[in-house]
């Protein structure tokens, strides 16, 4: 159990964060280089910084999905929105900023047990929404496949072990600061990973390998596409 | 066998050299049901065969699976898959099924438009000699001729000097449809079916041309903007048969190329070949014939006497025209003009339904049950809410579709352009008020 702690918690996160940050830029990168010519898609807003409002607005809020299917892009949203907060609350794991929360005469722990743990449970409920809807809608289904379920689950599994976390063990905040601190800094020996925490940070590396080579990508590729789109 | 697969995966190697809009559907397809949603031939019938992005897979598979390390390392698990034997034959109504319509790409959150890779799957089809023979046939009838049709230039300087005689009887004024007169200033291109078939519109825009003393022409030999390249996914035939126009033009000295009621002849002219700048400057300007007889209406340089076209009418957004041109509201600023009772579809412009015979597909008799009961399916729906009598397509090839539709149907509803509409509402010179006409 201590090797594989061991290896969860020292090992891998270097070539996680390389392979991660490595991968996404190589991918965005490839991308950038592709040609492109004009193909727009009309109506299409002016040249020239009109376009990259508008692309900004497709990327963040994916408004023709409003217009199409309002439930869904309501839980997509709400999925998608809310991931992003729990992606920036997780800064507070590995450090924090006191003088900040000071001068906002904010409570940063209650604020983060609020809304930490109610994210973590709208985006449980959002994603068996989404879950169900994919196993529930024939054109949803039929376009399903091993691959994506696979990656269904992997998401799924680090939500319900993040609240898990939150809910079920008793979570050391001080503890995981300390652990991240001598990561970063190279500092041995480091306080051993374990329950709840460990799992999660396994999926999540598990998740970072997988996020650049493959379609969770489309976050990234929007911009390229949208762009392509709506250039005039 | 092998020779096959080697020239299928070299073409899906290739994709990874874009462009953006062709690689990106191979990576960023989050698998969210959308483009079947919106689909028109999905929504003529649920069966996954028809469904958009199902249909990319049979490309996005493959790339998967000879493109990318992930794919050659885990296969099925990343949605690999390997090239079967005789596959390509496979392809061939799959991608003629679909219309190119675009309207995936409207409402694509990621922005994926199948058009693309449709027309690239065509061109691999193309290369295994594969097109469907109709398709093939108009291509080199049009490349050798001039024009889809076949036709010769004697028929067509028959065909102008019957529409002339219509003219003259209709409003006893000599309205001329020149033809071949080197240094005109505008060269009119219509589609084929716009002379040979439904010429009322080119009546129309003779009387605008008549009534402004614009010094235009035709060509006896260049009558016809279709481009069959363009659908087949052939780009030598597609650029070939641009040429042959550029070249007419150049040889006609006028300054504006103007394309008549065709989307995709001009979408080819104007977003294609003048984005991509495929014969460097040209010497004259291309317009849209829709858009410049609805600035005319604008600048109030031509007037219309609604009266005329007592009956409702429709509009019908050809997918090229709207999604591709952004020529939305021009058509309606002609309609409300030349008609009494203009209605607008649900919905309209760029989200309208295609007519289910784009992409090429109305010229295919092979597959006219499938456009009058698969992909026709909505935009009939549409036309009957509307409870118009006249649908006005700004288009041939829907015109031929939406024709088919309607009598297969048996609904009594008339299909025309837009400009069939002003050749009947227009006030001329010298020519007592009409009657308004009976409904």
């Amino acid at each position: 159990m201590r090797e594989f702690a061991f290896f969860v918690g020292v090992i891998l996160p270097p070539i996680t964060l390389v392979v991660f940050i490595g991968g996404l830029l190589y991918r965005l990168y490839l991308w950038w280089k592709l040609p492109s010519p004009i193909t727009t898609l009309y109506p299409a807003p002016g040249p020239g910084v009109a376009t990259f409002f508008s692309v900004l607005k497709a990327t963040f809020f994916f408004p023709s999905l409003l217009k199409t299917d309002r439930p869904f892009w309501v839980f997509s949203w709400i999925f998608h929105a809310t991931l992003a907060l729990i992606l920036i609350g997780h800064i507070r794991v590995g450090t924090d900023f006191p003088a900040l929360w000071k001068a906002l005469g904010i409570n940063a722990d209650t604020m983060s047990t609020v809304i930490g743990t109610t994210a973590g449970i709208i985006i449980l409920l959002a994603a068996i929404f989404l879950i169900i809807r994919r196993l529930m809608i024939p054109r949803v289904r039929e376009v399903t496949k091993a691959g994506d379920y696979l990656a269904l689950s992997l998401l799924l599994a680090i939500i319900v072990t993040g609240d898990a976390m939150r809910v079920l063990g008793h979570f050391d905040l001080e503890l995981t600061r300390e652990y991240f601190a001598g990561l970063v800094g190279l500092r041995a020996p480091l306080p051993p990973l374990k329950g709840w925490f460990l799992v999660h940070f396994l999926l999540g590396q598990m998740l970072l390998f997988y996020l650049p080579f493959s379609k969770l990508l489309h976050f990234g590729g929007i911009f390229f596409t949208q762009t392509a789109l709506q250039r005039r | 066998m092998e020779k096959e697969r080697e020239l299928v995966v070299n073409e899906v190697m290739g994709l990874k050299n874009g462009p953006v809009l062709l690689r990106m559907p191979m990576e960023i397809c989050a698998r969210c049901g959308t483009c079947a949603q919106v689909c028109p031939v999905y929504n003529g019938k649920t069966d996954f065969r028809y469904n958009p992005t199902l249909r990319t897979d049979r490309l996005r598979s493959l790339y998967k699976r000879y493109a990318t390390i992930s794919g050659k390392l885990f296969g099925g698990w990343v949605g690999g898959r390997e090239y079967q034997c005789g596959e390509i034959q496979e392809w061939v109504d799959p991608f003629y099924e679909c219309t190119g319509c675009r309207r995936c790409a409207v409402f694509c959150p990621m922005g994926i438009d199948h058009s693309v890779v449709t027309r690239k799957a065509r061109s691999i089809i193309h290369k295994f000699g594969l097109t469907p023979q109709r398709l093939l046939k108009v291509t080199e009838i049009s490349l050798r001729t001039g024009n889809t049709d076949g036709a010769s230039p004697e028929a067509l300087l028959d065909a102008i000097q019957f529409l002339e005689r219509e003219m003259k009887e209709e409003t006893n004024l000599d309205i001329p449809i020149p033809t071949d007169k080197v240094g005109a200033e505008v060269f009119l291109v219509p589609p084929s079916g716009d002379v040979l078939v439904n010429p009322d519109a080119i009546m129309g825009i003779a009387k605008i041309f008549y009534i402004l003393g614009i010094n235009w022409t035709m060509s006896s030999r260049m009558f016809d903007g279709a481009n069959y390249g363009f659908f087949i996914g052939d780009d030598t035939a597609m650029k070939a048969q641009n040429l042959n126009y550029i070249n007419e033009a150049k040889r006609l000295q006028c300054k504006v190329l103007m394309v008549g009621e065709c989307g995709h002849a001009h979408r080819v002219m104007k977003f294609i070949m003048e984005k991509q700048n495929w014969w460097g400057k040209l010497p004259f300007q291309v317009e849209s014939a829709i858009q410049f007889t609805a600035s005319l209406i604008r600048q109030g340089k031509i007037k219309l006497d609604p009266s005329q076209n007592p009956q409702p009418v429709t509009y019908h957004d050809p997918c090229n025209f709207a999604r591709s041109c952004g020529i939305i509201e021009e058509p309606r600023i002609i309609l409300k003009a030349a008609c009494q009772d203009f209605r607008e579809m649900t919905p309209r412009g760029a989200e309208n339904w295609c007519c289910g015979g784009g992409g090429g597909l109305s010229a295919m008799d092979t597959i006219q049950e499938f456009r009058m009961t698969v992909s026709g399916k909505k935009k009939l729906e549409q036309i009957r809410a509307t409870g118009a009598k006249y649908v006005a397509a700004a288009c041939s090839n829907c015109k031929r579709q939406l024709t088919q539709l309607m009598e297969y149907h048996k609904e009594d509803v008339v299909i025309g352009g837009l400009h069939d509409l002003v050749s009947r509402a227009i006030v001329l010179p010298g020519f007592a008020a009409r009657q308004p006409a009976q409904a």
